[in-house]
């Protein structure tokens, strides 16, 4: 039988005698915004009746509201130790999942003054979607820009969500700090959407429980990577254990900081995080180089990273001035992953080589264990 | 409460055998903000007002080995989004000392049968589940639910007001609460209305099992 943790402190059931934490670093200097982490996300968990709108693994541009739709302003969190109360995301807000008239293009008869377009079911959910507002981007000619932010659960080490669940179904798993669900238990009361502060867990309506990506724990007990991160083309997901001191997280994040959690003011301490973008200089109106100011606006990249993203790009920029002088830097070699398995720590087992997919063990395994 | 032991099937809130059962009327009060299970629920209710359904009709029937509880109360209305309206009765186990509007606790947890208007999508899930409930919201699947005859609900709505009946094993207790969540102001787990006493099933004493509810 199971223990229900009646009462929660903010911290929830996590951290304090964890084991061990698996951690994530996306380089966004090297995303392209093709969403293969997406597409292999969905492929892979989110494909049954009441999850056709959840993409646990997305990719947004920035600036832009994102998914759901204006999410930076939906509240939730942790402040000065207290949780924040929050706005439960709807399913407009979120959008997608959509269908389409098939019926009435193809069988109705009306020939090409049919067109096709999704079914509003009454709710709004199609005018909004996962990546709405992609590559809209901010600036203005001729220095607009933009780049990608891929998200996904942080599986914070201070768990908002489960510290506001209240039937206990959400923990922290003790030997890799995976936040999880177990959906036995869940009853939809929903309190979870409302105190995450980064918005990335969803409702299935049709089996009427919250559901959030579970950095594919399946696959990471047999030593493989998270979909999203083996997938990625741009081979800019790093995965691996936050306390291994040889593995790139470690390094990327506590030796170099130069890899850093988006958010940081929300106060639940993420364990995703993000090699902040450089950016071309600024043209100036003659069409001459500003070679004193980055096309994205430093401010706008503290307003999404803290104020330690100067101090990350201004390592990068010298890192890369070293090199450019002729000199070598383990940094920067670390972020173009000369060798593919070298982002994935200790998860480097190839899927393809085992007897069953790990996914499939994962229905049974959502089940918390017995404490 | 008196039990009225029937022949005909009152499953549903419309069939004529509910016509001859004296009913109550139950007054209802918000599930208390300091007996939520959590700092977040407490703060995020801190300023809303909840419990907005103050009293229900409560009538009871019980037909072979199950019990039948109409419950009758007027909604809000109100345009119903994320959350629905819903209704639920608590048995407590025979030593529960303490009154049902903290919807039981751990050391005295208590079964619920909790019947939630379903939408469209929903119509896979079954109409009423059979709980075990610790606290307010703190609900649980009744581990030995399956081993007992099955809790149900049949529900009809006319303009406001709502007409359920929930059923269920006779033997869940001797004694019920009942509450009342406002879909509308997104009501749901602890947050709610509850009856502040014990209403005690005359008639139903007989099948009153200790197990059952804990």
């Amino acid at each position: 039988m199971t223990t229900i943790a009646v009462e929660q402190s903010v911290e929830g059931n996590a951290g304090a005698h964890q084991a061990g934490q698996v951690a994530m670093v996306f380089d966004l200097n090297k995303c392209m915004g093709c969403q293969t982490c997406s597409v292999a996300c969905k492929v892979l968990w989110t494909g049954e009746e009441g999850e056709e709108h959840e993409w646990w693994m997305t990719v947004n541009t920035q600036p832009g509201l994102g998914t759901p739709k204006g999410w930076e302003e939906m509240g939730g969190g942790i402040k000065d130790g207290k949780p924040v109360a929050g706005h439960q995301p709807s399913r407009a807000e979120f959008g997608g999942g959509w269908t389409f008239n098939y019926e009435e293009v193809l069988y109705g008869g009306k020939g090409a003054g049919a067109h096709l377009h999704p079914v509003d079911p009454g709710d709004g959910s199609t005018r909004w979607g996962m990546n709405w507002d992609e590559d809209q981007g901010g600036g203005e000619y001729p220095n607009a820009y933009y780049f990608y932010l891929p998200r996904l659960c942080n599986h914070c080490t201070h768990p908002v969500c489960a510290q506001a669940c209240p039937t206990g179904a959400m923990y922290k798993r003790q030997e890799d700090g995976v936040v999880l669900r177990d959906e036995t238990v869940c009853q939809g009361a929903r309190f979870c959407m409302e105190a995450c502060p980064y918005k990335k867990i969803y409702f299935n309506y049709a089996r009427n429980v919250a559901q959030h990506c579970i950095l594919c724990f399946p696959r990471l007990e047999v030593g493989v990577a998270p979909a999203c991160a083996r997938q990625c083309p741009g081979r800019l997901v790093f995965v691996g254990m936050r306390s291994d001191p040889e593995g790139p997280i470690h390094k990327l994040v506590d030796e170099w900081g130069i890899a850093l959690p988006l958010h940081p003011e929300y106060g639940t301490e993420p364990n995703i995080y993000y090699v902040p973008p450089l950016a071309p200089y600024r043209l100036n109106e003659d069409m001459s180089i500003d070679y004193e100011n980055p096309r994205i606006p430093p401010e706008y990249l503290e307003s999404l990273f803290g104020p330690r993203v100067h101090d990350a790009l201004g390592t990068l920029r010298s890192e890369m001035e070293r090199v450019r002088a002729g000199g070598t830097s383990e940094m920067l070699d670390t972020l173009i992953v000369y060798r593919w398995p070298e982002l994935f720590g200790p998860f480097t087992t190839d899927p393809a080589g085992l007897d069953r997919r790990p996914e499939a063990v994962a229905v049974s395994l959502t089940t918390k264990p017995a404490s | 409460m008196q039990v009225v032991a029937v022949r005909d099937d009152p499953g549903d809130p419309g069939a004529p055998v509910w016509e001859g059962v004296p009913s109550e009327t139950v007054a209802l009060a918000p599930v208390p903000l300091d007996a939520q299970p959590n700092e977040y629920i407490r703060t995020s209710w801190a300023s809303r007002p909840y419990g907005s359904v103050r009293e229900v009709q409560v009538a009871a029937t019980k037909r072979g080995e199950t019990l039948f509880v109409r419950l009758e109360w007027t909604g809000s209305g109100a345009e119903r989004r994320e959350f629905t309206d819903g209704a639920g009765v608590f048995f407590p186990s025979a030593e529960a000392g303490d009154g049902p509007t903290t919807m039981g606790s751990r050391a005295a947890p208590v079964r619920l049968w909790l019947w939630r208007e379903r939408l469209a999508v929903q119509a896979g899930l079954p109409a009423a589940t059979d709980l075990v409930s610790r606290g307010p919201g703190v609900f649980r699947p009744s581990e030995d639910g399956a081993a007992s005859a099955p809790v149900g609900a049949v529900s009809a709505q006319a303009g406001k007001a709502w007409t359920v009946v929930l059923s269920g094993p006779a033997g869940a207790g001797d004694r019920m609460g009942v509450a009342v969540w406002d879909g509308a102001n997104e009501e749901r787990a602890g947050i709610g209305a509850v009856s502040s006493a014990w209403i005690a099933l005359d008639g139903n004493a007989s099948q009153t099992s200790k197990k059952e509810g804990q």
